[in-house]
Order: structure tokens, then sequence, then C-alpha cells
């Protein structure tokens, strides 16, 4: 272990479980930007450039949420009603007149309540995560739709201004706001899953669930603490979405929590457990985002983005796999193992 | 097994004795099937149908609908209303072919059918709806118009819509787009966003980043987006959209959307109603397509 951290070259970076993809993608991320910079020259125009980094923002938030929880070895299908629920309770208690930041704070709780359903479901009455997270996927939404009585709302007003400020439309040091809390939130979350023992648990758990029992790793708390950061994203991007509209809507949020498992295995965090890096999530975000907005310049239909999307998706997933099937046929398999026994033991 | 046996007997005989007292008690029944429950469009159906029902006197009305959009829901609530004894049916049809077989049925047992804002594919006395392809017409004009008046005779136009399954924003939009026809305008390839406002937003920023000097939306995700990005960009980008919600009416007021096409789903259930009790009188009725047509909301009215 000690000669490994001794090593700093750009062997010993690369040697880091799912960093290879990240560069992968990277280089498809820039790749992306020249052609579509090539295609229409608005495409860096600085209007542009703010904007799409806005709009990254919100699915790098939920990616972050769904790579936590893939990362032990689940999946969370609630994240796209949680935004929704997020949506419709904010907008619903401030066009009743509610404090802005009182109903913040209420709707994050509501939907952190979500979360711990959701991991105390999978870790502690065992259901399988897919069944688990679609039960509460369609229980939020219909707290969603229950929030206004089946109505979308009305306008947040004039009252909630700097609330609407706050999470979409104000900008701090050049930068919209949106933009910051995305990389405050990536910054703390980064932290815990890289520096901290709640983060190494996740990763192992994720990668042998037996295995992190018997060494003393908590299953039920380090699920639910998964499942606790991915609705408490899912919650900041409903309140973005509820400043972004100025209203809530019982449809917002519909089908995110595939985007971000896009976001995630884009960026080459492995749908079974155990791998992945946020820094991977953040070039997968950014390659959903630029698609979505490099597309629309180029005039081409929702059809084929959709396409492209899905293609992107399925090859970053392949290169992925082929790149360690030929590593393993180079390498014993006991060196993987090793590889993971340091990240859990650190 | 003999209990259950028994538990089902009580219940078949309690459901005939329903059944029963629901038609002794019956003068005219109308029921009203809509797709949802969730939409505010069908509530204003609901009440312009009851309007009809207390002018004209001696109609038992009720409204019908499942919780979510779904045929067989539907399809239960059209047969239930023939147990329940209807003598007419207003239905707004999930779709064109899902209901028919129950439909038939219907008119088998002697039901009048009506349908209010959605046609199936079977024959009724008469569809009243919103003609979208016009109603998108009016939205293009209204903004074409709008354009010209402000000097500006050529340049690009964005649309969001919903999806490109959905009939009625399909049909609006496609009105829209023919209502620039021949002129110097380009309208560019339609951003769907599945009624998001928030990503409605982001569509139209990314189309005024590109420079558009109209934008329009096809419903009111879409059209609350469409505002929302004019307001931020502080450009002279000319919006219009569809759908009357708190949201889009504030927009107009503040400026930032042109107009917003209002359908009128209370002269559905109001003008469907009427059309009903006269058929079952045995009065003639027409026409046969009904269209209840869009209101232009503009500053001006507000």
């Amino acid at each position: 272990m000690k000669e490994s951290m001794n090593k700093s070259s750009f062997g010993r970076v690369l040697s880091i479980r799912g960093m290879a993809q990240v560069f992968t993608v990277t280089i498809g991320l820039i790749i992306l930007c020249i052609v579509f910079g090539i295609m229409n020259p608005a495409f860096f125009s600085a209007r542009n450039v703010a904007n799409l980094l806005r709009q990254i923002a919100p699915i790098l938030l939920i990616g972050i949420g769904q790579s936590y929880v893939l990362i032990t070895g689940n999946i969370d299908l609630s994240i796209g009603s949680v935004v929704g629920m997020s949506t419709m309770i904010s907008a619903t208690m401030m066009t009743k007149g509610t404090n802005p930041w009182l109903a913040v704070f209420f709707t994050i709780f509501t939907c952190l309540l979500v979360g711990l359903s959701n991991g105390l479901l999978v870790s502690f009455a065992k259901l399988p995560p897919f069944i688990a997270t679609l039960g509460t996927m369609t229980i939020a939404r219909g707290i969603a739709q229950i929030a206004n009585n089946n109505y979308n709302t009305d306008s947040i007003g004039e009252a909630a201004q700097g609330f609407r400020n706050f999470f979409y439309y104000g900008k701090t040091l050049g930068f919209y706001n949106t933009i910051w809390i995305a990389i405050v939130l990536w910054v703390i979350f980064n932290f815990i899953l890289t520096r901290t023992r709640s983060g190494r648990h996740i990763y192992a758990i994720g990668s042998n669930v037996e295995a992190a029992r018997l060494s003393g790793v908590s299953i039920v708390s380090t699920t639910t603490k998964a499942y606790l950061v991915s609705s408490f994203v899912s919650s900041i991007v409903g309140l973005v979405t509820t400043a972004t509209s100025g209203m809530g809507t019982m449809d917002a949020g519909n089908g995110y929590e595939l985007y971000a498992v896009a976001a995630s295995v884009i960026g080459g965090v492995s749908t079974l457990g155990g791998q992945g890096l946020l820094f991977g999530t953040v070039i997968g975000a950014s390659i959903w985002g630029v698609l979505q907005n490099g597309l629309q310049f180029a005039g081409a239909p929702v059809a084929i983005r959709n396409i492209v999307i899905g293609v992107i998706v399925v090859v970053s997933v392949l290169l992925d796999v082929i790149v360690r099937s030929g590593k393993a046929s180079k390498l014993r398999l006991s060196s993987h193992r090793q590889v993971n026994t340091v990240t859990v033991g650190e | 097994m003999k209990k259950s046996v028994v538990v089902l007997l009580v219940l078949v005989l309690a459901t005939a004795l329903f059944a029963q007292g629901a038609k002794e008690a019956a003068g005219m029944k109308i029921y009203l099937i809509t797709m949802d429950q969730m939409d505010q469009h069908w509530v204003n159906v609901d009440k312009g149908a009851q309007k009809a029902v207390s002018e004209l006197g001696g109609i038992t009305y009720k409204w019908l609908a499942p919780d979510v959009k779904d045929d067989a829901k539907q399809i239960e609530c059209i047969n239930n209303a023939v147990a329940g004894g209807a003598n007419a049916i207003l239905l707004a049809a999930n779709g064109p072919n899902a209901v028919t077989a129950a439909l038939k049925e219907a008119q088998e047992a002697g039901v009048t059918i009506v349908y209010v804002d959605s046609a199936a594919n079977f024959p009724a006395v008469q569809t009243l709806a919103t003609d979208n392809t016009a109603a998108g017409a009016t939205a293009g004009k209204e903004l074409l118009n709008a354009l010209k008046g402000s000097g500006v005779n050529a340049g690009t136009i964005g649309i969001i819509s919903v999806n490109s399954a959905t009939a009625s924003t399909v049909a609006r939009e496609a009105g829209f787009r023919k209502a620039f026809e021949g002129t110097g305008f380009t309208l560019l390839e339609t951003q769907y966003c599945d009624g998001d406002a928030a990503r409605s937003k982001d569509m139209s920023a990314n189309f005024i980043t590109q420079g558009v000097v109209g934008l329009f939306g096809a419903n009111e995700g879409s059209t609350v987006g469409v505002g929302n990005a004019i307001a931020e960009a502080g450009r002279a980008v000319i919006g219009v959209g569809f759908d009357k919600s708190d949201m889009i009416l504030s927009l107009i007021k503040s400026g930032h959307l042109l107009a917003t096409m209002a359908q009128n789903p209370d002269v559905m259930g109001y003008e469907g109603i009427k059309s009903a009790y006269k058929a079952l009188k045995g009065e003639k009725v027409s026409p046969d397509y009904y269209d209840t047509g869009v209101s232009v909301l503009t500053k001006a009215d507000l």
C-alpha cells in the first residue's frame, strides 16, 4: 500500500478504480464541445456557456445522489418523484404564504423521509432496491399530486423573488447560483465519499457486502446514508425547479432518476456497486448537458438526440466492460481484490 | 367456502338493489366521463355541464373519472355509467380506439353518446372540442402580427411542446407552423420537454441564445418555460402560448408573454349537456362537430 501511495505518476492516478473511464469520457466530452463549437460559434458564447453550466447543474446534483446509491450496489428510482414532490410541496407552501425559507427547510425534511424509507426498506427489510424504490417513487409522485389537491400550483409570487434568485436566477462572482450550489455540494459529497470512514464503507458494501459486514461495517446505516444523500440532492433539484418555473408542476422531475443513472454510468460508476468516482459523474452530467444543448443548436430532432444519448450510455459501459475484461486477462483476479482492500482499509 | 358464497350472494343482491333504486330515481340521467380528475380543464367541463343542468332542470347529473388517465379505467367508468342507468354519456375519450367496444355496448343499452374535448372512432350525436389545428394557427397569427407590428419581418422561431405522441399538442404545432408558411420566418426543430416547466425554460433559453425572434409554447408547462426564459433574457423576443393558469397570466401581465390561447372547456360541458338533452328529447342535433374555439388572452384582457 505504501509503495503505491509514493507513486505520484500518471499511472498511479490511472490505477484508481474507475479513473481510466473518467479519462476516456473526458476526452469524449472535449471532442463533443469542439465539434459543437465548430458547428455553431454561438456554442462558446459567454451567454451559452453560462446557460449550459446551469443546465448541467441539476443533472450533476441528482447524478451525485444516484452515484452514491449505485456505489453501494443499489439503485434509487425515486429520484424523479422526489424532485416532483419537492417542487410541489415548496411551491404549494409558498403560494399559501409560508415564508420561502421555512418552506425550503420543511421540503428538504420531508424529502429526507423518503430517503430514510428507501434506506431502511432496502437494508433493514431487505427488499430488492428496484422494488423498494419503485414503491417510494410511486408514493412520492402521489404526494406531489396531492400536495396541491391534484393541481399545478399558482405563481409563487413576488414574495418568493429572493428564493428564486438564490436557487436559479441570481449570480455570484459571475456564475449563476445554481452552478455554485452544485459545486459546493459536489465538494462536500466528494469529500465524504473519498476522505471519510462513511465513504469507505459505501465502497466496501458495494464491493462485497458480506466481507464488509464481517469487518464490522453497518449495512443498514451505510445504505441509509447513501439513500439520504440521494433524496437530499433530489430535494435541492426540486427547489431549483420551483425557482426556475415560479410555480409547481406535478410532472416535474419525470424520468430524472434515469438521467441520473446515465450521468453516473457514462462517468464510469458501476451499476454493480463498489466502483465509481464523483469526478466521473461531473463528466457524465456534462456530456448529457452538452448533448442536449449542442444538438438543439444543431437543429437535430429530439428523436435523434435520444438515440445519440442512448448509444453513448451503452458504448461507455461497453468500453468499461471491454477494458476490464482485457485487464482481467492480463492480471490475476487477486490484484483487483488488492486494490479493493486498499480502498476499504485505508 | 360456504361463507364466501353467502357473502358473494349478499353483494350481488345489494348491487342489484342499488341499481334498481337508481333506475327508479331517474328522470333523465346524464353522466360526464373525463380522462382523469387531475386537470383544471376537466373541472371546468364539469362546471359548464352543471350550469346547463341547473338551467334545463329535470336532469340527474354525475361526473365520473378515473384517478389517472388509463384506458381500462375509463372503460370501467363507461360500464358503471351504463349499469347506473345513464340515458346519455358525455365522454372525453382517452384515445380513438380503446373504448369503442364499451361504447358499442352502451349504445346497445340505449345510451346516447356525446363527445366532449376528444372523440373516439364510434358514431355519436355530436363532438364538442377545440379544433387544435385552428387554435394553433390562431396562436401563429397572433405572433406573426405582433412581430410585423414591431417591424420584424424575418428570423427564426422556436417551438416548445410536450412530446410527439400527444394528438392535441401535435395538432397545435401543425397549425402554428402553417400560419408561418410563405413568410420570411424559419421555424426551428421543435423541442419536446414533457410539459416540464423547468426543462422548457432551459430549452427556451437555448433558443434565445440562438437568436430566435419568437417562441411558442404548446401547453401550460411549455408556455411557463417560454415566459420565464423571455423574462430572464430581457430581449425583444415575443412569446405566445397555450392554456390559462395563474403563472401564465402573471407572465402576460408583466409583459413577458404576448398572449395565451385559452380553451373553453366550460362551453364543452355546457353545450354538451344541451345537445344530449335535445337528442334525448328526439330533436335533431347539429352540427356534428362543434368547435368550441379558443379565446386569445392578452394584457388588455387582464
